[in-house]
């Protein structure tokens, strides 16, 4: 159960950074709730009393998204439903909508934003994987006297591990800046133990753009979560990926090469062959739903589809 | 504590209500506005029962501090439809039985409300996904998605509104479509599970649960709990004024523990109190000084001789042991051409109710003591709580209260007696609302087993001889144990001719959560060992596992292993059913993978997929669009 002495609606960035940074220690920053709800119940962190809780959700200033010189910059306020609701997000991030379709449900979706799932930095997390395919940066906001000062960090380099980020003392994420990939088949996979509303054992985001003919990656981006404390970037895959023939073959080969990445303690030979399988889907599903492209495999084979 | 003001539009009216900081928006609904139709059934967002509209947009109110409520537009159940009248979609639930228990229907019918209004046009397998933050645990979702696609059909005029009219029932209720009389009052959420019952001058009680699976209670100290200001009263074993003891068969369990802890879980003391804040925060000033003891976990290792001892009075560890002994065990197995021989072991299983544990007690002017809860057994607690609390049969009333789900997991009275304690100590109404990880901890769960299994055969396929010896986790208490047993054992070689048989079920005690009553009694458990085995055998004789089956089946006059003779039987007609419904290809059970034209069939379970919605926006061709 979480019980605050005071719950806190601010309706300005500057008013919330000044009600944060005089916030007595323990207090919280919610935007969706919907992780710090369940957090604070017996079997985690038990019954749980803050401060104060400041509600980051009715600031405008975090609302929305804008597109400018191939990047888009979502405020804080985005949520996963929005990557399946926004056509322009769906254009332009062609993963996240996959990733958004794994995460939770519909109604948790509605309310969870996708920097709060960021700053929780759980190994685990459905979006970061997603975003370090999209070479996202987070930006952190603080008040320097006056002013708010923003600074921007890659998020492969944001988290430091499990619920360690490099977010300092008195400031609040505001926005995480992407890649625009208009025209890349975006995917996402995912392990966990059912369909619907479940937390990735192991997950996976791939963007793949292949030529007009369909015959040769132009460019390959593939990040895997929940196989290590940070999130992985798969540059050495895309490196062979790139200017290649697009082959089963190859794919299977890069899959195979893939696994020496994993870092998890936990369960080392299962998410291993998980990755294998993971890597190959993700390239796989990316050049199926690359728009207006028809993949043309070198070493094309029948597929039995019931 | 600064109280918060919450200004919003509720179901077309606008309210304005003090509330806690804290309060989540579905305690601002449940408690504060009394709009109980949205339950709590995990607090998590796990489970959907709580689904309700913010601002058009579905949420778990679970998951929603009601602080962000302000100034919206709340829809609940409640306010879907004009008092006394039902939506579409309500009256179609009521029509295809999609309501069974109806804890999850309020929530499951706010997602199919949601799912229509976002895409009218959506098909089964996106409305499948927008529900996916929906459980439901009594129909297997294929009556509530025939609703949700009745209802699309109806507003899209595909459909006559006259489907929803019951059907007409001709010679024979058998087999016509009945509309279950409960269904509107659940559709609605107008039905009070006994959460949502409220009382005047209600307290609350929480639970204080051992962290040990065995240890002695050297002490008990609840002065500093008693003390504090909202707390009406503290109860431990001592204040059980009679004979301390239930359990569906032996009454081996103690209201609260006494004098040691025997599982994980296990109450050992509770608290009332004005509020659950209150009680929650009492619990933390108990002092319970425990002396842990050796633990047993492994029902193998129960029967050994210098296994710790769970019960004095059953120093083997056994609760029941159901031996079956039929015709010459050995001369079946000498006439058989082959014996096989396994080993199955099947796990714990919880029931997940969406209704967690929930009860009231009060104590009415004549001095009777009332129960109010969702007990499968309530004739049976009743006689049990009058022998604990020493009063004469009449002065105990049991009231169920409508069951949000139970499947054998409210046969065991594991509260109600805590409930009448504190009404018996305050005088006052008291309330106890297991949280859902409280029911998980606390509740009976399916008897983990583990078989040993031997079957004697002829080449033609024919049963000469079984051997079956399951051990049974009981877990800490004996609840039900006995009676899985005995069904265990009565359905343990299935039903099957066979001559000679050598039948054991053991249930021991161990320190782990107690095993009870879970559909089918331990059927299940001996019948996944029995049909793995006939499979197996045919396997191994190279016959069709129908064939295998047939060969041995009981018919009518045939006398089973506890000597009843059959005065009907359906085998043969099950199995033609099962034959043809799985397009079945004759033959040995050989692997025989791509091969088979019997796999992968139209009504096949597809491989999990999600994003019907995305894929609908793509017209990229699949690979094998491209292939074919």
């Amino acid at each position: 159960m979480l019980t605050c002495d005071t719950y806190h609606t601010p309706h300005s960035l500057a008013e919330a950074l000044e009600l944060w940074s005089k916030a007595p220690e323990g207090s919280r920053i919610v935007a969706g709730a919907t992780d710090i709800l369940p957090w604070a119940r017996d079997g985690r962190a038990g019954d749980v009393h803050v401060p104060e809780l400041i509600d980051v959700t009715r600031i405008s200033e975090l609302d929305g998204y804008t597109v400018q010189n191939g990047r888009v910059r979502l405020g804080a306020g985005t949520v996963y439903q929005d990557f399946l609701t926004e056509q322009t997000l769906m254009r332009y991030l062609p993963c996240m909508p996959y990733c958004s379709i794994w995460f939770a449900d519909d109604q948790i979706r509605a309310q969870a934003s996708l920097t709060g799932n960021l700053v929780n930095a759980s190994p685990a997390a459905d979006g970061t994987p997603a975003v370090v395919a999209l070479n996202g940066e987070i930006e952190l906001a603080r008040l320097d006297g006056e002013d708010i000062v923003r600074r921007l960090i890659p998020v492969v380099d944001f988290i430091r591990g499990p619920g360690q980020t490099q977010l300092t003392k008195d400031e609040i994420a505001t926005a995480v800046v992407l890649d625009t990939a208009q025209g890349y088949g975006g995917s996402f996979q995912k392990v966990g133990l059912r369909r619907s509303l479940v937390i990735s054992v192991a997950c996976a985001a791939g963007l793949v753009k292949a030529d007009h003919d369909g015959r040769l990656f132009e460019d390959v981006r593939l990040a895997v979560g929940g196989v290590g404390p940070r999130p992985i970037r798969l540059l050495e895959v895309e490196q062979s990926l790139k200017g290649e023939r697009i082959s089963h073959d190859l794919i299977e080969q890069v899959a195979q090469a893939a696994t020496d990445t994993v870092g998890s303690r936990s369960r080392q030979e299962y998410r291993r062959e998980v990755i294998v399988n993971f890597v190959r889907a993700a390239i796989e599903d990316a050049l199926t739903n690359q728009p207006n492209v028809n993949i043309s495999f070198e070493d094309a084979r029948e597929e039995h589809y019931a | 504590m600064p109280k918060l003001t919450i200004t919003a539009n509720v179901n077309g009216r606008k309210i304005s209500r003090e509330t806690q900081p804290f309060s989540r928006l579905l305690d601002f609904l449940r408690e504060d506005l009394n709009l109980t139709g949205a339950k709590e059934g995990c607090g998590a967002g796990e489970c959907g029962t709580c689904s309700v509209f913010v601002d058009g947009t579905l949420v778990k109110s679970c998951l929603m501090p009601a602080a962000k409520a302000q100034g919206t537009r709340i829809e609940t159940i409640e306010g879907l439809a004009k008092p006394g009248s039902l939506t579409v979609l309500q009256k179609a639930f009521h029509k295809t039985g999609a309501s069974q228990c109806g804890y999850c229907i309020p929530g499951m019918v706010m997602a199919a409300t949601s799912a229509l209004r976002e895409n009218p046009n959506a098909d089964i397998e996106e409305i499948k996904e927008r529900l996916g933050g929906n459980i439901c645990r009594c129909t297997g979702y294929t009556k509530i998605f025939e609703a949700v696609e009745m209802t699309k059909a109806i507003l899209a005029g595909d459909s006559p509104e006259s489907v929803l009219e019951e059907d007409k029932v001709g010679d024979s209720y058998i087999g016509a479509n009945v509309r279950r009389l409960d269904a509107p009052s659940k559709v609605s959420g107008r039905l009070k599970y006994a959460a949502d019952i409220k009382m005047y001058d209600m307290l609350q009680m929480q639970v204080l649960r051992s962290p040990f699976a065995h240890a002695t209670i050297r002490s008990i100290d609840t002065h500093e709990a008693e003390a504090m200001d909202g707390v009406a009263c503290v109860i431990t074993a001592d204040d059980v004024p009679g004979n301390d003891g239930f359990g569906v068969f032996v009454h081996d369990q103690p209201i609260m523990a006494r004098g040691k802890v025997r599982h994980v879980g296990e109450a050992v003391a509770a608290v009332a109190a004005e509020d659950v804040l209150t009680a929650r925060r009492a619990l933390s000033k108990i002092k319970v000084e425990y002396e842990a003891l050796p633990g047993l976990y492994d029902p193998s290792e129960a029967m050994k001789p210098d296994a710790p001892i769970i019960h004095d009075y059953a120093p083997d560890n056994l609760i029941k042991h159901i031996p079956i002994r039929k015709g010459d065990i050995e001369k079946g197995f000498a006439e058989a051409d082959i014996i096989l021989e396994d080993d199955f072991s099947t796990q714990q299983v919880e029931h997940a109710y969406l209704e967690p544990e929930a009860g009231i007690a009060y104590v009415d002017p004549d001095d009777v003591v009332v129960v109010i809860s969702p007990s499968q057994n309530i004739t049976h607690h009743r006689h049990m709580l009058a022998e604990i609390i020493a009063k004469p049969i009449n002065k105990v009333r049991f009231i169920m209260s409508p069951v949000g789900g139970g499947f054998g997991g409210k046969e065991d009275m594991i509260y109600q007696g805590m409930l009448a304690l504190g009404a018996m100590k305050t005088h006052r109404p008291v309330q106890l609302n297991f949280t859902r990880e409280e029911s998980l901890i606390a509740s009976a769960k399916r008897h983990p087993a583990r078989i040993h299994y031997k079957m004697g055969l002829k080449l033609d396929g024919r049963l000469t001889a079984i051997s079956f010896d399951m051990l049974s986790d009981g877990g800490a208490y004996g609840m039900s144990s006995e009676g899985v047993m005995r069904k265990a054992a009565i359905l343990s070689c299935g039903p099957y001719k066979v001559d000679n048989v050598n039948i054991d079920t053991r249930a021991v005690y161990t320190n782990n959560t107690p095993s009870g009553a879970f559909r089918t009694f331990g059927g299940m458990q001996a019948q996944f060992a029995t049909e793995s085995m006939m499979d197996m055998a045919a396997e191994t004789l190279g016959m069709d596992p129908f064939a295998i089956r047939r060969i041995n089946m009981m018919t009518i006059g045939a006398t089973t292993h506890t000597q009843q003779t059959l005065e009907t039987a359906s085998l043969d007609r099950v199995l033609a059913a099962a034959e043809t419904a799985s397009r079945w290809e004759k033959g040995a059970p050989t692997v025989r993978g791509s091969e088979r034209r019997d796999l992968c069939g139209p009504d096949t379970r597809q491989s999990c997929t999600l994003g019907a919605r995305i894929k609908t926006n793509h017209n990229n061709p699949r690979f094998c669009a491209q292939v074919a």
